[in-house]
């Protein structure tokens, strides 16, 4: 995918992906409070700590919702349509948007996923597989 | 909750362009040609206004002093606002009213997103995690929400598409409006998906096109021509902590602004003779129907499939078509047809002697405002 569409360099987003090119799903962890959150921010809205670590997490979760693109509103995504966007509760709690292969079946709401890593145009992105 | 603003307030004058294509014109450009007429049809003159609250295009031009250089006017009181659809212009001109900064204000906004070819599949604030999943455009997230709401409460293709179908029956008698052809449920089924589960008549067209209004005192009001259209009650409630907030994309917050403006009027949706929703997409008009009492949490699909909204129903809504058959301009132009819904000049599709009509509207995933008007300064008091 292109950059312009993934914040890589991001100085706060950007620890995802490094993470995520290593195959490892990271959130971020308030040292003050213990909430989780996503997606990445530069301080904590539940109590405003700026004291901040990322964290390992397993990656399995529910679909919350899924949309399926039929149309490319973005020249970087022109060649990848059809494609599906799943928005997924991990286990742990924060809700994580990513592509979904939807495998031998449609997706449902209420499907368990797991998380699988891949290389998109040089960008390492999440991609939710059905369970 | 008191309501100290109701009936003290009056929409006096409104204007706007042609809806549709204004290449090589300017926002500025536009939403100067909206105010002449906006202020010639309130019957005043531009020397007799005292304050501007401009709102920025979605591309973000338009502000008080680009403007403002061209109207030519140093006023006591002038604004910019980010946030479309007009009611937050609204609520500020309320405000700066009561508060004694102005007297008689002119709301202004342009929009050249057709003509300019504006990308709105270029993420807002740049890129972000959602954008990195590909989840672009407004449809996106609208659609997450939909299809949430699908799997929740089993709406069906056939009771959302009653949105689209049923704005596109009220454009037909809209001269104004871009998209008159007939949209019956087999062409709306029959549609491909855009966004699954959003079909491209469930998505607003992109025009240009401007609008601007004159507010004024009740006082003032009363010695001008045109039938004063009052406010009667206004409510607004943020959803900013947006996705750190659990289901953010159902818009709980909506609710919150539903609550405030029913208890600050003591008016219920039984109330309401009219109804306007901006719709970027039908899924908006939807969640609001709920969130605001006019069916129940999770009703919206049955209660649209009994044809409530349609012409001749017990609920009109978005009598000019909305923004999905009439124009885009970011809401703006609901506020035009509910005011002329209420003097009585819709034409073909005027509804017989509305009193109250009520424009729901939101910033996106982030902002909820709410407006009650009537032609009867005691409403909501």
């Amino acid at each position: 995918m292109s950059e312009s569409l993934s914040p890589v360099y991001d100085p706060v987003a950007g620890q995802y992906f490094q993470a995520a090119a290593e195959g490892r799903l990271v959130v971020q962890h308030c040292n003050s409070c213990d909430a989780l959150r996503w997606p990445p921010l530069p301080g904590c809205p539940e109590c405003r700590s700026r004291d901040t670590t990322w964290v390992d997490v397993v990656p399995t979760g529910t679909i919350w919702s899924f949309v399926v693109y039929h149309r490319a509103f973005s020249a970087a995504l022109k060649d990848q349509i059809p494609y599906t966007v799943a928005m997924v509760q991990l286990d742990v709690g924060p809700y994580l948007l990513g592509r979904l292969v939807n495998g031998e079946r449609l997706p449902a709401v209420g499907d368990r996923v797991d998380a699988e890593f891949l290389d998109l145009d040089g960008v390492a992105t999440i991609r939710w597989r059905i369970a | 909750m008191p309501n100290p603003i109701a009936g003290k307030i009056a929409i006096v004058g409104l204007g706007h362009t042609v809806q549709g294509e204004l290449p090589g014109q300017s926002v500025e450009e536009i939403a100067v040609d909206a105010a002449i007429n906006a202020v010639e049809d309130s019957g005043l003159r531009f020397g007799d206004l005292d304050g501007l609250i401009a709102c920025k295009s979605v591309q973000g031009n338009g502000n008080d002093v680009t403007v403002g250089q061209l109207l030519g006017l140093n006023l006591p009181y002038v604004q910019s606002l980010d946030y479309g659809t007009c009611n937050f212009s609204l609520h500020l001109a309320v405000a700066a009213i009561s508060a004694g900064l102005c007297k008689t204000v002119l709301l202004t906004y342009g929009a050249n997103a057709r003509s300019g070819k504006f990308d709105f599949g270029k993420p807002m604030y740049g890129a972000d995690m959602a954008s990195s999943a590909g989840l672009v455009h407004i449809a996106g997230r609208a659609g997450l929400a939909l299809q949430r709401h699908k799997a929740v409460y089993g709406t069906t293709d056939k009771q959302f598409g009653m949105l689209a179908v049923g704005q596109r029956q009220w454009a037909q008698k809209n001269p104004n409006a871009i998209f008159r052809t007939p949209l019956s449920m087999d062409d709306y089924l029959a549609e491909k998906y855009m966004v699954e589960p959003l079909r491209r008549s469930d998505v607003t067209m992109i025009s240009d096109g401007g609008v601007a209004f004159v507010v004024t005192t009740a006082e003032r009001a009363a010695d001008l021509p045109r039938k004063p259209v009052f406010v009667s009650g206004i409510a607004e409630h943020a959803g900013v902590r947006g996705e750190h907030n659990p289901e953010n994309l159902m818009r709980p917050w909506l609710e919150d602004a539903a609550q405030a403006i029913w208890a600050n009027t003591g008016l219920g949706p039984e109330d309401i003779d009219a109804l306007y929703i901006q719709d970027p997409t039908a899924l908006w008009t939807l969640q609001m129907l709920e969130y605001y009492g006019f069916c129940g949490l999770g009703e919206g699909g049955p209660f649209l499939a009994e044809g409530h909204t349609l012409p001749g129903g017990k609920l009109p809504l978005n009598t000019h078509g909305g923004q999905l058959s009439e124009s885009y301009t970011w809401g703006w132009m609901h506020l035009v047809e509910a005011i002329r819904q209420l003097r009585g000049e819709a034409g073909e599709r005027q509804l017989d002697a509305p009193e109250t009509a009520m424009y729901l509207s939101s910033h996106g995933f982030v902002k909820a405002a709410a407006s009650i008007l009537s032609t009867n300064a005691s409403v909501g008091s």
